[in-house]
């Protein structure tokens, strides 16, 4: 009697193949496992799409809120009711000021 | 270990045979999209799903069919990721392979104490032909870890390589070599001190 690796392979084989044999699958297995990822694939996009819809109905109330603030304040764009006046003044009149300004040799102007 | 390949089962030949001649003609297949994924689900459910309950069952799973289910709804989902349709099978069993061990660990910790398929032992006592050895060598075969165990059953019932070994198990194949030879060790010696 052989009890060496070989001998214990060959055993090992058979043992598995006799216990393999022994199960059989259920007849309606192939109906109860597509049921499953059918149902699986339907929560799936079912999941997706709820969070597509809480996705946007976030970003309506976000902007909505947003609108609402700033309906009540003043506009800045159109409504500018002192207009800007931050150019140099205007030279003088030539004959109002040339008598009393300097001139750059010192004497009375012409 | 050896390199000699065990004579696989007939149904592993009849896979590795067609497998071999479609890749030696053609390329890999693409995944078909969208609407072909249950046709090409279904068509691995007919020609798998009984290999791969046994498989299930002799990894030592006491619910085998929810894990092989799980296996294809988990394939379903991730239809789109695989290459070619060719991966989908070793994708199946790596599956399997993971929710088995998973299954046991969690049976472990509820139970405390190493726990065998019932249906398995259903599946014996159907067959109800084992001898003494080879119920002796069950015995054994419970006795070792379940990494030991998911290579044996691997190599010696499924009869495949090491790298599809490994890719079942996710591991590398020194690592399928040495639970491999570890396995086979520990049972031979069960067997001789029994003998």
């Amino acid at each position: 009697m052989t009890t060496g690796p070989a001998s214990t392979e060959d055993q090992l084989r058979e043992v598995l193949d006799k216990l393999a044999s022994g199960v059989q699958a259920a007849p309606d297995a192939y109906r109860r496992v597509q049921g499953e990822w059918r149902r699986r694939e339907r929560k799936r996009r079912i999941t997706l799409i709820v969070l597509l819809v809480l996705l946007f109905a976030f970003a309506d109330i976000v902007g909505l809120l947003a609108l609402n603030q700033y309906r009540s304040r003043q506009h800045t764009v159109f409504n500018d009711p002192v207009p800007s006046r931050s150019h140099s003044p205007a030279a003088p009149p030539r004959s109002a000021g040339l008598s009393s300004l300097p001139t750059p040799w010192g004497g009375v102007p012409l | 270990m050896t390199g000699i390949r065990p004579n696989p089962p007939l149904q592993t030949l009849v896979d590795s045979v067609e497998a071999s001649s479609q890749a030696a003609e053609e390329p890999p297949a693409p995944v078909p999209p969208g609407a072909d994924r249950e046709a090409a689900l279904t068509r691995l459910f007919e020609r798998h799903y009984t290999g791969l309950l046994r498989l299930a069952v002799l990894l030592g799973a006491d619910d085998g069919e929810d894990i092989v289910a799980e296996a294809f709804c988990q394939l379903h989902r991730r239809w789109n990721r695989l290459h070619t349709v060719d991966a989908a099978l070793p994708y199946l069993r790596s599956v399997v392979c993971n929710l088995a061990r998973m299954r046991l660990r969690h049976l472990q910790v509820i139970r405390r104490h190493p726990v065998w398929s019932a249906d398995l032992e259903r599946s014996a006592e159907s067959v109800a032909l084992l001898h003494d050895d080879q119920q002796a060598l069950i015995d054994a075969l419970r006795q070792l870890s379940a990494r030991q165990r998911e290579a044996l059953v691997l190599r010696y019932w499924l009869g495949l390589r090491e790298s599809e070994i490994a890719a079942a198990m996710s591991i590398s194949c020194g690592a399928v070599k040495a639970h491999t030879s570890r396995g086979m060790a520990a049972l031979t010696k069960i067997m001789q001190e029994r003998r």
